[in-house]
């Protein structure tokens, strides 16, 4: 197994270097600090921001430097006297207070409405969910939470009398999620069930009719029994896959989650520093945001190695 | 071609589905007023700038609160009040203009003598504390919106049509016309979906083919490709695309966001048309065309490529509902277009309205967009029944 992981480890590493490599070539196709500074900036401004970022060395200079440190000391631009590891840390939380929730009630309640939609497949049940599912795909995101902000903040706080979601903001603390976190983690949960409970249905659907299934029932065992104990363990490689495959729609809902509820996560943080071309944080932020993702790569290989062994050998 | 495409049984299988063939007549719907705004000029864009009444009109002609009817005729008042005080008032009257409306050709004074009238039912308004609950104030604001009207010119049938036309779902908060700027919109969302799709699938199929059918060290530099690709978050992708082209001159048009865009979704066709034609190239009748002794590029052309059109199609109709969607993102984002007309740009300038109860703007926007993208939904979902019936 740890052969496994570690092999998984070494062939991500170059995978990795290219990634850094097209972020910050992407990010030097336009001068950055001729677009953060404008037109009319004084050549000694230049200059001057051009060696604290270190653009005025080679480019393999640069490279080795930014895989080494991750530019994690260098000031912010925009937000004078913090530096970029100082931004990634407060921001962590936020970002995370969000992500894990929406993640977890999203699978766990698709999961369940898919097995119900598989249990009474065809009949009235499973033809409603599934309608609901693709109507409910087909509303573009910004929408559900342009109404769900208006409905689930103003017109709820309206009529209740007391502001029991907020509008925007964020304030840490676990007596506090409820109040700025809840809301929009509901909203990811409603756009994440579409998508996720047709295809759990899809999966259970067909694994629905594998031979074990009804050898099982043959055997006697009840309908209930043979859905949850072993459909659900079988069917765990594909949820797997869907959990992995879901993670970067993930990041970017709360990209637009953060930035629209004023939630100082890493997603809005990232917006932030493009909109004021703020270049050390944009550079920091994308290659980290990679980062995260191709470690939550090797973890899903990682898992089906686990859930099926055979993958390993392969 | 035609004749055998449409023997074929999945072909027939698709068009047995009547949902299917329904969602395929409201695309080529969208497909002609497309090419109605851009090849006929129905809708131009300068059309979708233009204010044509007052701020935030419901849609309908639905008869508004006398609160906002007053609101409304102040603000066209204030206008002409404005174009008086310039210094050649008769040149700045003539230049005021709501949709085919203009004011009525008089001197200046005449104008002003009406405004001035005007005015005055304002001061009796004033007394009112709530306009809306106050039935006293009614027959004044009628008088007021009388004395509005003799303010314009009589429009012609025609005209009349065109004003009725531009007001059918409403201003935004700009007083442009809604309905004007969601089926200019159309074209927009149209343009993006089709070139980003075509280009996604066509960069997607040539690799993945080349990838599968070559083998060796092609397929090691694609899967490589394809793998660094995709192992960046897609938005966070997309920004950066998106970023790399702030600063030139191609900002804020829909150039960025096809590159952008089409960078991004090759690797999903291109994954599994790779697989494809792993699978089709050790099929019989492709064994057999190499013993006869037919070229690679012939036997990729004449039998992997038509064998693997059908992923081609369920991507394409796949992509296109991303990229739609995808614009409205990236342009609340502040990096797709700017100063243009988009279904993005409605949805995210609706904001403030709605937080004012207004809904006709995100409502038409949300509505027709719904529509294109449900019809997509529903045809990839046929499509892939029809076509590719083993996949989950």
């Amino acid at each position: 197994m740890w052969a496994y992981v570690f092999r998984k480890l070494i062939y991500n590493v170059p995978v990795y270097l290219t990634i850094v490599l097209l972020v910050m070539a992407a990010l030097r196709v336009h001068d950055p600090v001729y677009s953060y500074l404008g037109k009319n900036a004084k050549p000694e401004d230049i200059v001057k921001y051009r060696e604290l970022v270190g653009l005025d060395q080679p480019f393999l200079v640069q490279y080795t430097r930014f895989l080494t440190t991750f530019d994690l000391g260098t000031e912010s631009w925009d937000q004078r006297g913090r530096t970029v590891g100082e931004i990634l840390r407060t921001s962590v939380g936020p970002s995370l207070a969000i992500t894990v929730p929406a993640l977890l009630l999203t699978t766990l309640i698709s999961i369940c409405v898919g097995i119900i939609s598989s249990y009474y497949r065809g009949r009235l049940v499973d033809r409603t969910l599934v309608v609901m599912a693709v109507l409910g795909m087909s509303v573009s995101f910004l929408v559900y939470i342009i109404l769900g902000q208006y409905f689930g903040a103003y017109v709820l706080n309206r009529s209740l009398g007391r502001e029991l979601f907020a509008i925007e903001g964020y304030e840490p603390g676990l007596a506090n999620w409820t109040h700025y976190c809840l809301l929009p983690v509901l909203i990811s949960v409603i756009v994440g069930m579409g998508y996720d409970t047709r295809y759990y249905r899809a999966v259970m659907v067909e694994e629905s009719q594998r031979d074990y299934i009804v050898t099982a029932l043959a055997k006697g065992a009840s309908k209930r029994k043979v859905m949850f104990v072993h459909m659900l363990k079988n069917a765990m490689i594909p949820i797997v896959t869907r959990v992995a495959i879901s993670l970067p729609f993930l990041i970017m809902g709360s990209i637009l989650l953060e930035s629209f509820f004023g939630i100082p996560g890493m997603g809005r943080t990232l917006i932030a520093a493009v909109r004021v071309k703020d270049f050390p944080v944009v550079q920091a932020f994308t290659a980290i945001f990679a980062l995260v993702y191709i470690f939550t790569i090797i973890l899903t290989d990682v898992l089906y190695a686990l859930f099926d062994p055979r993958v390993r050998l392969s | 071609m035609i004749k055998r495409i449409w023997k074929l049984r999945s072909t027939r299988k698709f068009f047995s589905n009547r949902l299917a063939v329904m969602a395929l007549l409201i695309v080529a719907g969208y497909l002609a007023i497309a090419l109605g705004t851009s090849v006929f000029g129905l809708v131009d864009l300068d059309a979708t700038f233009a204010r044509v009444g007052p701020k935030n009109v419901s849609g309908f002609f639905r008869v508004q609160e006398p609160e906002k009817q007053v609101e409304d005729v102040e603000y066209i008042f204030n206008r002409v009040d404005s174009a008086l005080r310039r210094r050649d008032p008769k040149q700045a009257l003539a230049e005021i203009q709501f949709g085919p409306q203009r004011l009525i050709d008089a001197s200046p004074e005449e104008i002003k003598a009406i405004v001035e009238r005007g005015w005055s039912y304002f001061d009796q308004l004033a007394e009112s504390d709530d306009l809306n609950q106050d039935r006293a104030a009614l027959p004044v604001i009628e008088q007021l919106k009388q004395t509005e009207q003799s303010l314009f010119a009589p429009l012609t049938s025609g005209q009349r049509w065109e004003q009725r036309i531009n007001l059918v779902l409403g201003t935004d908060a700009q007083g442009r016309s809604i309905a004007l700027r969601a089926i200019y919109s159309i074209e927009v969302a149209i343009k993006i979906g089709l070139v980003v799709a075509f280009f996604s699938v066509l960069i997607g199929s040539l690799l993945g083919t080349a990838a599968g059918f070559y083998g060796g060290w092609v397929d090691h530099a694609v899967t490589w490709a394809f793998t660094t690709f995709s192992s960046i978050p897609s938005l966070v992708l997309l920004v950066l695309l998106a970023y790399m082209f702030t600063g030139s001159t191609f900002e804020g048009t829909l150039f960025p966001m096809y590159i952008a865009f089409s960078a991004t979704y090759w690797i999903g066709p291109c994954r599994v048309i790779r697989g494809e034609t792993l699978k089709l190239r050790e099929l019989e009748y492709v064994q057999a065309a190499t013993a006869l002794g037919y070229s690679r590029p012939y036997i990729v052309v004449r039998h992997i490529l038509p064998n693997a059109s059908h992923l081609m199609l369920i991507n394409f109709s796949l992509l296109f509902i991303a990229a739609i969607k995808g614009e409205v993102i990236l342009t609340y984002l502040g990096l797709g277009i700017k100063n243009g007309t988009s279904w993005g740009i409605m949805i995210e300038q609706s904001r403030p309205e709605v937080i004012n109860g207004f809904f006709w703007q995100i409502g038409t926007a949300t509505v027709l967009m719904f529509g294109l993208v449900l019809a997509f939904n529903i045809l990839s979902d046929a499509l892939q029944d029809a076509f590719d019936p083993k996949h989950v």
